[in-house]
């Protein structure tokens, strides 16, 4: 707002960012204090441009182009009467070519080409679909009443809450002054011992706090999370069946090991391979790692992968052909038959 | 599990002679992109050979392997494993000269170190280094994505320590006619010390590694465990049979491995300065101009290149799919 100046005044804008831009129907934007200065007698003449205006025309900017708020203020009034849907024509083709007669006309007006013929086509459409026009105008209305009934309960809701939430507050506030109140009596009256009586009173405060939690919640009123009550006219409808199918079955998990089977958990724990393991530090302990796993673990890796044979399409020099073992194996009797 | 791993379906080869076959064909993919300038004579004196690379990645494995037992703080074992692993699965399939195995290896433990849950800051890393820290960092950093993709982002190992232990746990309790099975420990873990450093990883699965390790291990005392490996682990004759040819292979392999003659390194080093992909030297003047571009705001050189690598990655993406 700082950039743009008013046209008339021009420094004041700058000195003074608080001040509002108005605009008026032919796109033209002027300060508050020059619309007020200049349009004393209810109409003058737009200083840019010299179209005569009224006072009342000039609102409160809400784009920084004059151009687009133009556009905008046009298509509004445009809308009002070219106010068709897609369900009233017979072809998405034909719903197209009437968006872009639309478009056609807004960029007319906003851009001062052709006026005359177009505000004539608009005569012409409007005399032909008065009905329509009127039709569609009520059906608007409707769905805006709608909306602000949503706006109104929603209002609603919050009020209600805000004023459950209160009283609840004020109700807890009241219980623990009347505890604190009767802890108090009991200790300046009561023969107990001191330590007796604070343990009593802090079961009784346990016990009216869960109480309190075990009453159920305000009931709710029957409406969906996001707000939208359960209505007979309600824009849903559950599309088709809820498709049965089979219950799940679970099988266990089969790995392929590639090498002979190996000693499972129950086995680990029963046949003594624990005691060769070293015991789990408490540490460990506490995160979960028995040796159990461990050893498991290492007797997996073990055994996995012993009877890899790789698929033997190339020649690889093999231990038979050529001779020497020499030393330390002369106890293996195992030869490849 | 190793038998639903990647591990298995894409990081284990049939034998050394498909690694050979895809480490020669990264060699000569390197060779073709970048050595249009060079006549065909001269090739195999200005490019490294295939040898030459097979050597010079020996010897940053040891040097890998030094690095691991050196650092500070001191990490647990499968680190080593999980680093070899990864500079091991790198080279087969992309060739030294694109991208310098110095580079490559202190990236990989980087990963290792957060893959295997034992994630060491950067600054604590590169503080075991000597030289301009900040540049290594720099330059890991860097490389870490690029690894993950070269890798296929299969980052889990499977490593041969764990089912070692698990085959100890199992000797103790099903076989308890050996005594003392401890002391098959120490050998057994030199044996399998011995194989992350060859391709062995890359070959067999980690159980019959460590089951070769003990069996290695065992027979170094004097031992017989064939009852316990025919009987206690494994039963059904046809798939005992496959296993024990599995565990001569690995044997045999292990002994065919070479002692590394330490002068041709040098030789091969120099060599390798010169013929390098500067694109990924993080010391070269190209590298340095890359990188520059890249942080350039200019937004129309951004998305130009950002069009051309999506081409790229699309086209990588439908052969790798192929």
């Amino acid at each position: 707002m700082e950039e743009q100046g008013c046209p008339r005044c021009k420094t004041t804008k700058y000195r003074n960012p608080s001040l509002k831009l108005m605009v008026n129907a032919c796109g033209h934007s002027l300060c508050e204090s020059c619309v007020d200065l200049l349009f004393i007698k209810g109409s003058g003449v737009c200083p840019e441009c010299g179209v005569a205006l009224r006072r009342n025309n000039y609102r409160l900017q809400v784009f920084e182009d004059a151009g687009v708020e133009k556009e905008v203020d046009i298509r509004k009034k445009v809308l009002r009467d070219f106010n068709k849907k897609e369900e009233d024509f017979g072809s998405l083709q034909d719903y197209n070519d009437y968006l872009e007669k639309v478009e056609t006309i807004i960029f007319n007006l906003a851009s001062g080409v052709e006026v005359e013929s177009t505000r004539k086509m608009i005569e012409q459409y409007k005399k032909e679909n008065k009905e329509f026009i009127k039709k569609n105008q009520s059906k608007l209305s409707r769905d805006e009443e709608y909306l602000e009934e949503l706006i109104d309960m929603e209002k609603q809701e919050a009020a209600s809450r805000k004023q459950t939430t209160m009283e609840e507050e004020t109700r807890e506030k009241a219980l623990k002054r009347k505890h604190k109140d009767a802890l108090i009596d009991e200790l300046m009256f009561s023969d107990m011992p001191a330590n007796a009586i604070m343990a009593t009173h802090k079961q009784t405060s346990v016990v009216t706090k869960k109480e309190e939690e075990t009453r159920p919640p305000p009931s709710a009123a029957p409406t969906f999370s996001t707000g939208m009550r359960f209505t007979q006219q309600s824009v849903f409808n559950t599309g088709g069946q809820v498709t049965e199918s089979k219950p799940y079955v679970f099988t266990p998990l089969e790995l392929e090991t590639c090498g002979p089977p190996y000693p499972d958990i129950h086995s680990i724990m029963n046949d003594g391979f624990l005691s060769n393991v070293r015991p789990s530090t408490e540490m460990e302990l506490a995160g979960g790692f028995e040796p159990q796993v461990a050893c498991q673990r290492a007797l997996q890796d073990t055994f996995c992968g012993l009877y890899y044979f790789p698929p033997m399409n190339q020649p690889c020099a093999s231990p038979n052909s050529s001779g020497s073992w020499s030393q330390g194996n002369s106890n293996s009797p195992m030869c490849v038959s | 599990m190793f038998a639903s791993s990647t591990q298995l379906k894409y990081w284990t080869f049939s034998g050394e002679t498909e690694l050979k076959q895809l480490r020669i064909e990264a060699n000569q993919n390197f060779i073709k992109a970048h050595g249009r300038n060079v006549p065909e004579e001269e090739r195999a004196s200005y490019f490294l050979t295939y040898e030459e690379e097979r050597l010079l990645l020996r010897q940053y494995e040891i040097i890998l392997k030094e690095f691991c037992n050196k650092f500070q703080p001191p990490f647990p074992k499968c680190i080593l494993g999980t680093s070899l692993a990864f500079f091991r699965r790198f080279w087969v399939n992309n060739s030294p000269m694109d991208y310098h195995p110095k580079d490559i290896m202190l990236t990989v433990v980087y990963l290792a170190c957060k893959v295997e849950e034992f994630y060491v800051p950067i600054g604590q890393f590169v503080s075991n280094l000597k030289g301009n820290r900040e540049k290594f960092a720099d330059t890991i950093l860097t490389f870490e994505l690029l690894l993950m993709c070269k890798l296929r982002y299969h980052l889990t190992v499977h490593n041969p320590f764990r089912a070692m232990e698990g085959l100890l746990i199992d000797i103790k309790t099903r076989f308890k006619e050996l005594e003392n099975p401890e002391r098959l420990r120490k050998n057994a873990e030199e044996y399998i010390d011995r194989c992350l450093l060859s391709d062995i990883v890359l070959i067999f699965s980690p159980s019959q590694i460590a089951l070769s390790g003990i069996l290695y291990s065992a027979g170094k005392e004097m031992i017989n465990m064939d009852r316990y490996v025919t009987e206690v682990l494994m039963t059904g004759l046809e798939d005992v049979q496959r296993c024990i040819y599995q565990l001569k292979r690995i044997k045999h392999m292990l002994k065919r491995d070479k002692e590394l003659n330490r002068e041709l390194v040098g030789q091969i080093q120099k060599k390798l300065e010169r013929c390098r992909n500067q694109e990924n030297n993080p010391d070269s003047e190209v590298y340095k101009a890359k990188m520059a571009e890249l942080l350039d705001d200019d937004e129309d050189l951004r998305s130009h290149k950002r069009a051309r690598r999506n081409e790229e990655a699309r086209r990588l993406d439908k052969e790798l799919l192929e």
